[in-house]
């Protein structure tokens, strides 16, 4: 059991150190002549692209491109899908998480994930919370409060849930079940947070509040966020990657990566131009 | 306007096939109760001490046997299936293995009860000698019990969403921890209404204990090691064997007690899994 000033110095320390690896690689994480395969089908080509700190990449594209699949590789969620292969690196802190000495368990902590339906477990709004700390090895009643309330007050929930902790996380509406997950997805401490079109259920209000909270938690956190939604991009994120499935059957690529000014006002690809003026996707 | 006849026709056609099989259920039930249910819930009957030669016997060992079995039985079954359930649900990746599994575990469950029974005789009975007993009886029913209480706790795993594991798994939880802390408290509300019902057939089994757990008792059974007499083997043995006069009575009161039992267990998994769905919020 750590008290809280070591866990506090423990984050200081932990600051300092990617402090030190910012300095260094200036990106949070490196993504090298990435492939991957379901079984023999592939799915992403040969994708390369750097992630700076406490930034917003977006990645967008036509439905079936491969967005989710590259998001989904760097926590390493595609492992449970049977038969997935990848090929290239991608390196978190210049270090790559596809190394079999890489721990899944510890690089999931570190990569915190937010998924396209709300998916609060079937348990209270504090037990949801509660519960990375608590894999973790947190057991101090009056930390977990702490780390509760933290979470919930960064994901812009607690007033609307303070008097509502004990109450199952299934009654809340589906805005507040997404800044639920994102509060869960916070109290690990992650560094980086990826979100697989967290507002795709969402109506445009619930949505609105997400978008305010992610260019909020941008000054903390580095976060990769795949969206359908165009506007939506332009409207959060620092970096746009545009991938796409250019035939059918052929592995999805990524066709420009830059800032999201310059996609959106002009874009160096043709394709991305037609995709983004809403000729085709 | 002849589609509508035809429809109101189909309609009213597939409400008798329901209701039949509604009115057999009360039929049993009913000409049971109405034989049976005055005899069954007179105090010296079912808090009785059976006969073996004279009338007015009672039946309570034979309903002690049948609970301490349905208890022994779960005890030994349920770890396993569980545990098989969580391989096949949670870790298997769908490939020959489990396949095979399933298979065996579906030809076990299509296995006539009276094999199951020669089998306990054979092995638990004489082999490990332990004669006619409960144990004996609990060890052949968990056999029978396996693969049903497998199969329901494996559907009840897989009916969690795969959102929930994600969710867990990404906050770095591991494979384990995922399945003690969400999978299964997910579908605890599934795996205990598979539990109980089970406790209903349980009770309601007897050609797998006539050749393990014994016909009749005159004490009630308290050392698992003892030889028993659940009540639905009883029911069976009293018909065909036994010597006292009023055997129809005590067939027709302990056929009617049985079926209270079973009713009583049913009702509780019902409500248990209703309890618990509202509890989560899931309903």
């Amino acid at each position: 059991m750590k008290s809280n000033l070591e866990v506090e110095n423990l984050i200081v320390e932990k600051d300092k150190e990617v402090g030190k690896e910012m300095a260094k690689l200036g990106n949070k994480i490196e993504i090298r002549d990435l492939s991957m395969y379901y079984d023999s089908f592939k799915v992403l080509e040969n994708i390369t692209m750097s992630i700076p700190c406490r930034s917003i990449v977006a990645l967008i594209g036509p439905s079936g491109c491969g967005k989710s699949s590259l998001l989904r590789c760097i926590n390493r969620m595609n492992d449970l899908i049977p038969n997935s292969k990848v090929e290239g690196e991608i390196l978190l802190d210049g270090e790559n998480i596809y190394n079999p000495s890489c721990e899944v368990i510890e690089l999931r902590r570190r990569v915190g994930m937010v998924f396209q339906k709300p998916n609060p477990f079937p348990k209270s709004v504090y037990d949801n919370v509660s519960f990375g700390p608590q894999v973790m090895g947190i057991d101090n009643k009056k930390e977990m409060d702490e780390i509760v309330e933290a979470s919930l007050k960064k994901a812009a929930l607690w007033d609307e849930v303070k008097d509502k902790l004990r109450t199952s996380a299934l009654s809340l509406s589906g805005g507040q079940q997404q800044r639920l997950c994102i509060a869960r997805a916070l109290a690990v401490q992650p560094e980086v947070i990826l979100f697989d079109e967290p507002c795709s259920a969402l109506d445009p209000v619930a949505t609105q509040k997400i978008e305010d909270l992610l260019i909020e938690l941008k000054e903390n956190y580095t976060i990769v966020i795949v969206t359908h939604n165009m506007q939506q991009a332009a409207r959060i994120s620092d970096i746009t990657a545009f991938l796409l499935m250019e035939v059918q059957g052929e592995p999805g690529r990524l066709i420009e990566y830059s800032d999201t000014n310059k996609i959106f006002t002009n874009p160096s690809d043709y394709r991305t131009e037609r995709y983004i003026t809403g000729r085709f996707g | 306007m002849k589609a509508t006849r035809v429809d109101r026709i189909a309609t009213f056609f597939f409400w008798i096939l329901g209701m039949i099989s509604v009115g057999i259920l009360f039929i049993i039930v009913g000409e049971i109760f109405a034989r049976g249910l005055f005899i069954a819930l007179k105090p010296s009957f079912f808090l009785g001490k059976p006969e073996a030669m004279k009338e007015g016997g009672g039946i309570l060992p034979m309903i002690v046997s049948s609970i301490y079995l349905a208890v022994l039985t779960l005890l030994i079954s349920l770890p396993l299936s569980l545990g098989a359930a969580i391989y096949l649900a949670e870790y298997s990746r769908g490939g020959k293995i489990t396949r095979f599994i399933r298979f065996c575990a579906d030809s076990l469950s299509s296995l006539p009860s009276i094999v199951f029974g020669l089998f306990g005789l054979a092995i638990f009975v004489v082999r490990l000698g332990w004669g006619y007993c409960l144990i004996s009886g609990a060890f052949t029913l968990a056999l029978l019990n396996l693969p049903t209480l497998m199969r329901s706790a494996e559907e009840s795993l897989k009916s969690v969403p795969k959102t929930y594991r994600e969710a867990s798994l990404s906050l770095g939880a591991s494979r384990w921890t995922t399945v003690r802390q969400v999978v299964v408290p997910s579908s605890l509300p599934g795996i205990i209404t598979g539990t109980v019902l089970s406790i209903g057939r349980i009770m309601g089994e007897s050609a797998a204990l006539i050749f393990t757990t014994g016909t009749f008792i005159r004490k009630i059974p308290l050392n698992p090691f003892q030889t028993a007499a659940p009540l639905a083997v009883n029911i069976w043995y009293t018909q065909s064997e036994a010597l006292v006069p009023d055997y129809r009575n005590i067939v027709n009161g302990g056929a009617a007690f049985l079926l209270l039992m079973v009713l009583v267990v049913n009702l509780v998994a019902r409500y248990i899994g209703k309890f618990y769905r509202r509890r989560k919020g899931l309903s």
